[in-house]
């Protein structure tokens, strides 16, 4: 039985556009297991957030296998895959992506929202990550890193087994980066499976893994910095 | 989300207030969509209550003639103008338990006054069953004096106690009618009525019978219908009340028409709606890609975003249906001279109308853009 929480075999993405075809991964194999941050880096266009977005079940590889949890997720229909998504994955945006017209409390309380709501969850994670003050505060009235560490406790909501970060700092100035990268490895110590593309070097720092990815394909895996 | 409100609610509500203005101007076209609908329905009732509030009285009656024929135009049918002794009393054994009133009428010199003129005059066994009278006494029998049509007691000034001469006899005015409706089968607005037999013409024009209700009058037409016309078409039977529910229907029609008329401009106010919502979840792409996701289910999305064009619609609906009572009010106000008849049922059956009508359409205009939204693929979104 595989450890891996999230994890891409094989994986091919091609894109029809008439009668030219472009290939954007090109047989990635991949995995995360529960506790571990891992980097995945890379020059622009290298296929970094369409392998993010297969592997959070936002969009469909075109060959290979998705698995979650260990149990095979590439054929599931779309209502699955949402369930899917809602049961066990978390999502962090670069543009953060709050909707502006809820408080901070209510855009943590989104995912579980249709669902019976989080009982009370929401204000505990905004004050695990330092923004019990905030609570009835709208993104408006909110720095960049609080609103991304509004996204964090965001997707923590449903209590997932891998969080997906693409470029989570790409946003923030170093002081805030800092803090919002304390805040990812932390939640990383409690058990959650990280991957996070980006081009932010920096994030190497609190990775456990690092993967290079150079046009579709994994090039290099390991520590960057060894 | 824990507040009172369920997160279609709530957010449904915050984005609707999020463009204030727009907003407003959806739920305007609603509004003048239902006050169109309602205010034109309720105008169209209104006036059918007017008519029946003058016609009512007649619709009991019927009105028996002398056949005019087959062709209608008085051609080819019986000759005879005139109905017989014989005839009406067969309509009298054909409606017991009615009051029969046989009708003579002529044509009179009146004089009165300085003025003079020809009028027709009518000659009735029993005036009060027929008539009600605005001035003077309706006498059970009337043996004596005339009575004056209420247009021809205004046109002459006449009044009760005074004298008339009618084809060079001196009759006392005993009364003055109230103004008959026009559906009725006697209408003396601007002629007299006399006692009986004081009329040159003998026979008599017309029977009236009175029933005790629309229904029963309906059998008895018939009955009058079998027992006369047994063999030849002898006599015509009218019921007025064929004649008043050929006239609601025309009424029906213009009200139905006017309706008609007034849906058209909620039909746009809904493709204001279908254009704001269009608007509103293009600009909200990536959010509504967002909530996709992090796991919310398509049929939630689109729960979001029915629920606001719905809201559209009750708003502008409520408030088009506050402003519609208000000129239902006024209009009842100054036709029927009371303003609560807005009330009435037949008036909340339009206000009823023009609101679900306004939630409908608010509906159906916020569908498709929910559908689009809600379907399109959350990676797709989010690449914006």
């Amino acid at each position: 039985m595989s450890r891996k929480v999230a994890e891409l075999e094989g994986v091919v993405k091609r894109y029809e556009s008439g009668e030219d075809e472009l290939t954007v991964l090109s047989g990635v194999d991949f995995g995360v297991e529960r506790g571990e941050f891992v980097t995945v880096m890379g020059p622009s266009g290298c296929g970094k957030t369409t392998m993010l977005n297969i592997l959070g079940l936002l969009d469909e590889p075109t060959e290979g296998t998705v698995r979650l949890d260990g149990k095979d997720a590439t054929d599931l229909t779309e209502k699955e895959r949402t369930l899917a998504r809602r049961e066990s994955i978390g999502f962090v945006f670069q543009d953060f992506y709050l909707i502006p017209t809820l408080t901070a409390e209510e855009n943590v309380d989104v995912p579980t929202a249709f669902s019976g709501g989080s009982g009370g969850r929401a204000r505990e994670l905004l004050e695990t990550v330092g923004l019990g003050d905030r609570v009835d505060h709208y993104p408006d009235e909110l720095s960049g890193g609080q609103k991304q560490r509004v996204a964090l406790a965001r997707s923590l909501v449903n209590s997932p087994g891998v969080l997906l970060a693409d470029e989570p700092t790409g946003n923030l100035d170093k002081e805030t980066s800092d803090s919002v990268l304390d805040e990812i490895r932390r939640i990383c110590d409690d058990g959650v499976g990280v991957v996070a593309v980006t081009h932010d070097e920096k994030l190497t720092e609190y990775s456990d893994r690092d993967v290079r990815l150079d046009e579709g394909e994994v090039r290099r895996t390991g520590k960057v910095t060894e | 989300m824990t507040r009172k409100l369920s997160p279609a609610v709530l957010m449904a509500c915050r984005n609707l207030l999020r463009n204030r203005i727009r907003s407003a101007l959806a739920c305007f076209g609603i509004v003048i969509g239902v006050i169109a609908i309602a205010s034109l329905g309720i105008l169209g009732f209104t006036l059918q209550a007017g008519f029946m509030e003058n016609m009512g009285d007649v619709a009991n009656q019927i009105e028996v003639t002398p056949a005019t024929g087959g062709d209608g135009m008085g051609f080819g049918g019986a000759t005879d103008d005139t109905l017989s002794e014989r005839e009406v009393r067969d309509v009298r054994q054909s409606a017991v338990g009615a009051s029969v009133v046989p009708v003579r009428q002529d044509t009179v010199d009146i004089e009165y006054g300085d003025m003079s003129t020809t009028r027709t005059a009518y000659s009735v066994s029993e005036p009060n069953v027929l008539f009600e009278a605005e001035d003077g006494r309706l006498p059970a029998q009337m043996s004596s004096g005339v009575l004056v049509g209420n247009t021809l007691a205004d046109t002459m000034d006449a009044n009760v106690g005074s004298t008339m001469t009618v084809d060079g006899d001196s009759y006392r005015v005993v009364g003055v009618l109230e103004e008959v409706p026009w559906t009725a089968p006697v209408n003396p607005n601007f002629g007299i009525v006399v006692p009986e037999n004081e009329l040159r013409d003998e026979e008599y024009s017309s029977v009236v019978v009175e029933e005790r209700s629309a229904d029963s009058a309906e059998a008895t037409a018939e009955r009058i219908d079998e027992t006369l016309n047994r063999r030849d078409d002898v006599v015509d039977v009218q019921e007025s009340s064929d004649l008043i529910e050929n006239i609601q229907e025309q009424q029906r029609l213009l009200t139905m028409f006017l309706i008609a008329v007034g849906s058209i401009s909620l039909f746009v106010a809904g493709v204001s709606i279908l254009n704001v919502m269009l608007m509103s979840t293009v600009e909200r792409r990536e959010e509504i890609g967002v909530l996709r996701a992090v796991g919310v289910r398509r049929t939630s999305v689109m729960k979001v975003l029915l629920t606001e064009s719905v809201l559209l619609g009750i708003v502008g609906g409520a408030v088009g249906l506050v402003l519609s009572v208000g000129i239902g009010a006024v209009i009842n106000h100054f036709m029927l001279g009371d303003a609560f008849l807005v009330f009435q049922p037949g008036n909340v059956r339009y206000l009823a109308t023009a609101m679900g009508f306004a939630v409908g359409i608010s509906l159906v205009s916020g569908a498709y853009p929910a559908w689009k939204a809600a379907n399109e693929k959350p990676v797709e979104a989010l690449r914006g």
